[in-house]
């Protein structure tokens, strides 16, 4: 039975060759249009190497200096999460990264420009990079303000033309650093692993740093499990109610400890005051724009559908005035249109894949590496299912009660 | 002849209302698109207010690890600076150091001019300051500049003066405004030598050397380049040999090169700087190259933006010429009796034009409806009813075309129906 479906379901999608190609075409780009956008927020968001741990991971990623009619917002001061945010119960690790600074270097009178990332020890243990060469940078290189750094492929092909780079050292911002390790390329989107050049905190041109409640940092916090979330967000913010401010403009501060998600929505969420981060209304945004999008390929398909199967009215009264019952029908209908979106499906993924794999190779977001998301690649297929399905089963239940005579003589209306 | 168009499309209702909805969709998006293409066009056109060619723009910071970008800092405009710090005696140093670098680099025999600015064009810098005049909430964009910033910048100054020594002993603040401030807050009078009063007085208060009196008015400065919105602006002066602490700083260093100079100069005059101050860092572009790389960040968004919806509209466009061809096969029988009747082929091409002309009509109204909320509203205040009415007109006409040119083939198809083949099954 359901191979005879299937035989005449395939001669269906030939026998009108120009709207097969208008469904295809609809659900194939709908499916592209949303697995890129997935895929660029999975490139921002989704824990990826070397930030394999994010499931345990928080961050400090943003503060806030309120004060009357004025506030100050920027990534956290070294001041800030030095006083405040080490040795907080449930925290396994704790580590300390500055923001990537664009720094130059004139190796033979041609400018190149890196990402100058400075960080701690615990950087390299919280994160989980794979070194090509080499290794990280230790304590006590930190404690001497050794001038070592890690850095990544990019840089070693820019500076020693691709060989090996350990032992060799490289002038960035008019300081030399020797090279003792070298890992791959971090998508520049993740804000908090990117870096072409990673040195040691301490090799800082001054240790002004150090005295700066704002700006210029971002502090890791590796909890032993998730469960200890909320202990380390209450505990991180009692102590920062507690904290001294250093001006008398300024009233209170906040640093909230939280995923990078959050941190994104409280950035474009928060009001003036507003201290909380709202994730969900992120999501709201992502999953309307992504619903928005789809209607119109949506709309477009049910009205193709109903069109075609209310051409096949002579068809179905054939089949009515043979004793085919309306469920027999409205099966046949569904083995259709499932043939016809896992079709459009199979090539959406592969447009998918090679769109994506044309972003990867050109320069528009360096270290781009995006990768298709098979949940969402499965949620688009489902909607698409689902639109096929109430397209295609509304009209044929409609036409499989329809008196054989009358189907026959083609009543469409 | 419409009234029958309308019976017609109203006989049809269940399968019209999804094309109507379809259209409705695709007119929203074909407007959303074309309101951002033309909110950057009518930006476009617009005085920019500075020069790009022969500038570089040196960004010069103190800490190497207190990092300058993305930094929000939000106002009322009570305190002058871009953010309070409690060392004031760094910053003091700091500006003593960055008027020594400005000399050392008008040494250099390709340097024309050379001033210092708190946020110069395209750097992605925002200073921001709100305050209220007489009941009324304005914004203003904000930046600082020493006295030879307008002529490095090429600012053309409209009215009054740029900053000079004569500021130096002033019982003031001396600010230079651009244009629309000055229009939007004395429309009537000579803004210059006004004072600009604030309802709720901080620190001005306090010390009347803190109220605001416009010196001189520019014509513009858009800081975020070609397609940004023209903003309110206000100039705070930099002095480099100031002593106080809580006074605007300038970061950035802009130099006007002579003509002719290479890029060649960008490594000498980093090397100059790195030299005068070996704990700072330095990072120097072009304008034109920085200004080719915000461009380009600009319109990556409305590039995205039109490949989505000119494929959405493909695919609109291919979906509805196929459901209109499928219903005029159906309505074989019909076209067949009135060509019987004695209608011409023209009479029934422009009858089923005219029922998609109906639809589209139907459509386009529901839609319209919709979309006047925005500027009703002031949804997006940056974006003008003028470019809301272009944009609508751009996208009536589109939706239009595209919907009629897909009921041209099937009209066409039907108009050369023979009645005697459509009836002979009668």
């Amino acid at each position: 039975m359901l191979r005879s479906y299937l035989k005449l379901a395939w001669r269906v999608l030939w026998r009108r060759t120009f709207f097969t190609v208008i469904s295809l075409f609809g659900i194939c780009f709908t499916l592209v249009v949303l697995m890129v956008a997935t895929a660029v927020l999975d490139h921002i968001f989704a824990p990826i190497a070397p930030e394999v741990r994010q499931a345990r991971t928080l961050g400090i990623y943003r503060a806030r200096m309120i004060g009357d009619h004025r506030s100050q917002t920027s990534m956290p001061g070294y001041q800030l999460l030095d006083t405040y945010a080490r040795n907080l119960p449930g925290v396994e690790r704790m580590g300390v990264y500055s923001m990537a600074q664009t720094v130059y270097s004139y190796p033979s009178g041609q400018r190149i420009t890196s990402l100058l990332k400075r960080t701690d020890a615990e950087f390299w243990r919280i994160l989980d990079f794979t070194f090509l060469e080499g290794g990280p940078f230790t304590d006590q290189d930190v404690a001497n303000s050794a001038f070592v750094a890690v850095i990544n492929q990019t840089t070693r092909d820019r500076f020693f033309g691709g060989s090996p780079a350990v032992g060799r050292t490289l002038e960035a911002d008019g300081q030399r650093f020797r090279v003792i390790g070298v890992v791959p390329d971090v998508p520049i989107l993740r804000l908090v692993g990117n870096g072409d050049i990673y040195a040691p905190i301490t090799t800082a041109k001054t240790d002004g740093y150090r005295r700066q409640l704002m700006s210029g940092f971002g502090g890791l916090l590796l909890a032993k499990s998730p469960a200890d979330f909320p202990g380390i967000k209450a505990e991180l913010e009692t102590r920062i109610r507690a904290a001294q401010l250093p001006d008398k403009q300024w009233q209170r501060l906040f640093a909230p400890a939280e995923t990078f998600f959050e941190s994104i929505a409280g950035n474009l969420f928060g009001g003036r005051e507003e201290e909380r981060s709202h994730p969900e209304r992120l999501w709201a945004v992502i999953v309307t724009a992504m619903l928005l999008f789809s209607l119109l390929p949506a709309v477009n398909l049910v009205n193709l559908n109903m069109s075609r199967i209310m051409e096949r009215a002579s068809e179905i009264g054939v089949r009515k005035a043979f004793g085919a019952s309306s469920h027999t029908l409205i099966g046949q209908f569904i083995v259709e249109n499932l043939v016809l979106t896992l079709v459009g499906g199979a090539a959406g993924f592969g447009l998918s894949a090679l769109v994506l794999r044309a972003l990867n190779t050109s320069s528009l977001i360096p270290h781009a590496h995006f990768t298709i998301n098979i949940r969402v690649f499965l949620y688009g297929l489902g909607l698409a299912v689902f639109f096929g399905l109430l397209s295609g089963v509304y009209p044929a239940w409609r036409m499989s009660r329809l008196h054989p005579v009358q189907a026959l003589k083609g009543a469409s209306r | 002849m419409i009234r029958h168009l309308f019976t017609l499309v109203w006989n049809r209702k269940r399968s019209n209302l999804l094309i109507a909805v379809e259209v409705l969709l695709s007119f929203i998006v074909l407007s959303a698109v074309t309101t951002f293409a033309v909110f950057y066009a009518d930006n476009y056109r617009k005085p920019l207010g500075f020069d790009v060619d022969r500038i570089w723009v040196i960004s010069a910071e103190a800490h190497a690890s207190a990092g300058r970008t993305s930094m929000t800092v939000e106002s009322d405009g009570s305190d002058k600076a871009a953010a309070a710090t409690q060392a004031d005696r760094e910053r003091i140093d700091r500006r003593a150091m960055m008027a020594q670098l400005l000399l050392a680099l008008r040494d250099l025999p390709e340097v024309e001019s050379v001033a210092a600015a708190a946020v110069t064009p395209y750097g992605g810098n925002t200073w921001t300051s709100d305050i209220e005049i007489g009941g009324r909430h304005h914004r203003f964009g904000m930046s600082a500049g020493t006295d030879d910033f307008a002529r490095t910048m090429g600012l053309e100054m409209l009215r009054g003066r740029w900053f000079t020594r004569e500021d130096d002993g002033s019982a003031w603040r001396p600010v230079v405004v651009n244009e629309r401030v000055a229009r939007e807050l004395f429309p009537a009078k000579d803004p210059v030598g006004q004072f600009i009063v604030e309802d709720r007085q901080g620190h001005a208060a306090a010390n009347p050397a803190d109220r605001m009196r416009i010196v001189g008015v520019i014509r513009e400065y858009r800081k975020d380049g070609e397609y940004a919105a023209p903003e309110n602006f206000v100039f705070d002066r930099v002095r480099l040999d100031d002593t106080r602490a809580d006074v605007a700083d300038a970061r950035d260093i802009v130099i006007r090169v002579r003509p002719g100079t290479t890029a060649a100069f960008e490594e000498r005059a980093v090397a100059v700087l790195r030299n005068a101050a070996p704990e700072w860092t330095f990072q120097a572009e072009a304008l034109s190259q920085s200004r080719d790389t915000a461009l380009q960040y600009w319109l990556a968004p409305l590039t995205a933006a039109a490949v989505v919806s000119l494929f959405l509209l493909v695919m609109v466009a291919m979906g509805l010429s196929g459901v209109l061809w499928l219903h005029v096969t159906q309505r074989t029988r019909e076209v067949g009796l009135r060509r019987a009747k004695g209608a011409t082929a023209v009479d029934i091409r422009r009858q089923l034009v005219g029922e998609v002309v109906v639809l589209t009509a139907i459509a386009t109204t529901v839609g319209l409806a919709i979309l006047v909320q925005f500027p009703i509203l002031e949804v997006f205040s940056a974006v003008s009813p003028f470019v809301y009415g272009v944009s609508l007109a751009i996208s009536l006409v589109c939706i239009y075309a595209l919907t009629m040119a897909c009921a041209w083939t099937p009209a066409r198809m039907a108009s050369v129906i023979q009645p005697a083949d459509a009836l002979r099954y009668e």
